[in-house]
């Protein structure tokens, strides 16, 4: 086996660094370590079918001397079914002879992937490793880096497993409440801070910290413009550093300094990669929102962003609902031609599928338009039930 | 160890089709819902990821859904459809 002396190395321990060329798609490494009487492997990348392997074989060398195994998941970016299978074949041998496999600090994608497939139940999760960022896709790791090695500084209360809190709008609405209060806590020079989400097509303040800021919010929408509904309209963070001197949003500047504000930060919520809302962060001092206070803010949204995602259709908007809608009537079609080319051609139901998912796919018209116009083609003037089957009569 | 086969295909490739497509995981459901497919937004994430075998029938309408949206983009249908499914459907067209 070719990585035999590397896993055997890496066994013996003192930490030892192993990385995989072959590997085309993720920057792929493994570390072996040891804390106290447990083998601890940090994986960092992704590992899929192609370093999987690596790891078993790894495992396997570091499992044939410890019965108490860490995978620190910090750093793993992802895993599929092969490393997943890899990780729950080792848990159980572990476990058959009296030892314990540990995850630590796995990612809520990662540990999502582990619940699902249900490695979750044949291994430890420690959670007590260094306190981690659920940052949204597009936001650059280096703000979690930045924030979480630089200073003091960490996260007050990690609220990212909240997602997996059922699709009621009163629960969603009191997280964004938690997210709304913490930000206003801990974001540098906040001297309020809101949740809009767009619902039923309309901009809604679902969480304000004091009325002041739900008419911030409010007159924002009345005047169809302010950072509020920028953010939530472009899906990009807006920054009024300084209200004295902006100018894009003329309507609404006015009133938002009659109130006394002068440095606003709206930060965009996403719900499945489309931007249904803003975090809100206002500020009676102009210039009041350091760099490091901008990027906390981020956090915020991308937390709230979470628990968005984990509260699913509810929150989205209603051009997300209509299309939910149109696809609920294509499949009805769909449903319907199938049924008719099973009673023509005297097939099966995957058969008339696959029969029209051909025709959609030779003649490059969507599998849809093929299905109605086979739908239509049933149709008759008049359908009389004392005819004969097969036969109509026209009036 | 496990020996990897050239031919065979990494059990994420549906997800690296999806990414390229430019849907989200929740535009693509979207689209495999409309067109038949019966498992909710998060079995169709692990079957893409590889955490799920799909059924034959799964895997045919996951295939369609991310080709139709190839075909929106100029593409030609660069997503395979199922080996079973193609030579069923060919012994079919030559029945009928």
């Amino acid at each position: 086996m070719g990585n035999g002396p590397t896993a055997g190395q890496a066994a013996r321990g003192g930490g030892a660094e192993v990385t995989t060329p072959k590997d085309p798609f993720g920057e792929f490494a493994i570390t072996v370590g040891f804390e106290n009487a447990s083998a601890v492997l940090a994986i960092a990348g992704e590992v899929d079918r192609f370093n999987a392997p690596e790891l078993g074989a790894i495992l396997d060398a570091v499992i044939e001397r410890h019965r108490s195994v860490v995978l620190d998941l910090a750093e793993l970016g992802f895993v599929n079914g092969w490393g997943l299978g890899v990780i729950a074949a080792r848990a159980s041998h572990l476990r058959r002879s009296g030892g314990t496999l540990a995850v630590r600090s796995p990612s809520a994608l990662v540990m999502r992937l582990l619940d699902i497939t249900g490695v979750a139940e044949l291994v430890l999760v420690d959670s007590s490793g260094p306190p981690r960022c659920h940052l949204g896709a597009e936001q650059p790791g280096e703000i979690a880096a930045g924030l979480l090695g630089t200073g003091p500084y960490h996260l007050p209360v990690h609220v990212g497993r909240l997602t997996a809190i059922p699709a009621d709008t009163d629960v969603v609405d009191g997280a964004l409440r938690l997210v709304v209060a913490l930000a206003r806590a801990t974001v540098g020079g906040a001297d309020g801070a809101s949740v809009s989400l767009r619902r039923h097509g309309h901009l809604a303040t679902v969480a304000a910290s004091d009325q002041t800021i739900a008419d911030m919010d409010a007159s924002q929408y009345a005047t169809g413009e302010g950072p509020c509904v920028d953010a939530s309209v472009n899906g990009r963070r807006f920054h009024a550093e300084s209200l004295g001197t902006e100018t894009r949003w003329p309507a609404f500047t006015p009133r938002a300094q009659a109130l006394g504000i002068n440095a606003i930060l709206s930060s965009p919520l996403l719900a499945e990669d489309r931007p249904v809302g803003a975090l809100n962060i206002y500020s009676r001092t102009a210039m009041a929102f350091a760099p490091k206070d901008q990027e906390l803010a981020s956090v915020f949204a991308a937390e709230a962003s979470l628990i968005l995602a984990g509260a699913g259709v509810d929150v989205t908007d209603e051009q997300l609902s209509s299309r939910r809608n149109e696809a609920l009537a294509a499949r009805r079609v769909i449903a319907q031609a199938e049924g008719v080319i099973m009673e023509r051609e005297g097939v099966e139901a995957d058969d008339a599928y696959a029969m029209l998912c051909d025709c959609s796919r030779t003649s490059n018209r969507p599998f849809r338009q093929w299905a109605q116009d086979v739908v239509a083609s049933t149709k008759r003037p008049h359908l009389d039930p004392e005819s004969e089957p097969g036969q109509s009569h026209h009036g | 160890m496990a020996e990897i086969s050239a031919a065979e295909q990494p059990a994420d490739l549906l997800d690296r089709y999806r990414h390229n497509a430019g849907l989200s995981h929740g535009d693509l459901w979207l689209r495999y819902f409309e067109l038949g497919g019966m498992d909710d937004a998060l079995e169709l994430e692990a079957i893409l990821c590889g955490a799920l075998e799909p059924s034959a029938h799964d895997r045919e309408v996951i295939a369609h859904a991310l080709n139709e949206r190839f075909v929106e983009l100029g593409g030609n249908h660069p997503v395979p459809y199922s080996e079973s499914d193609a030579g069923r459907r060919r012994n079919k067209n030559g029945k009928t």
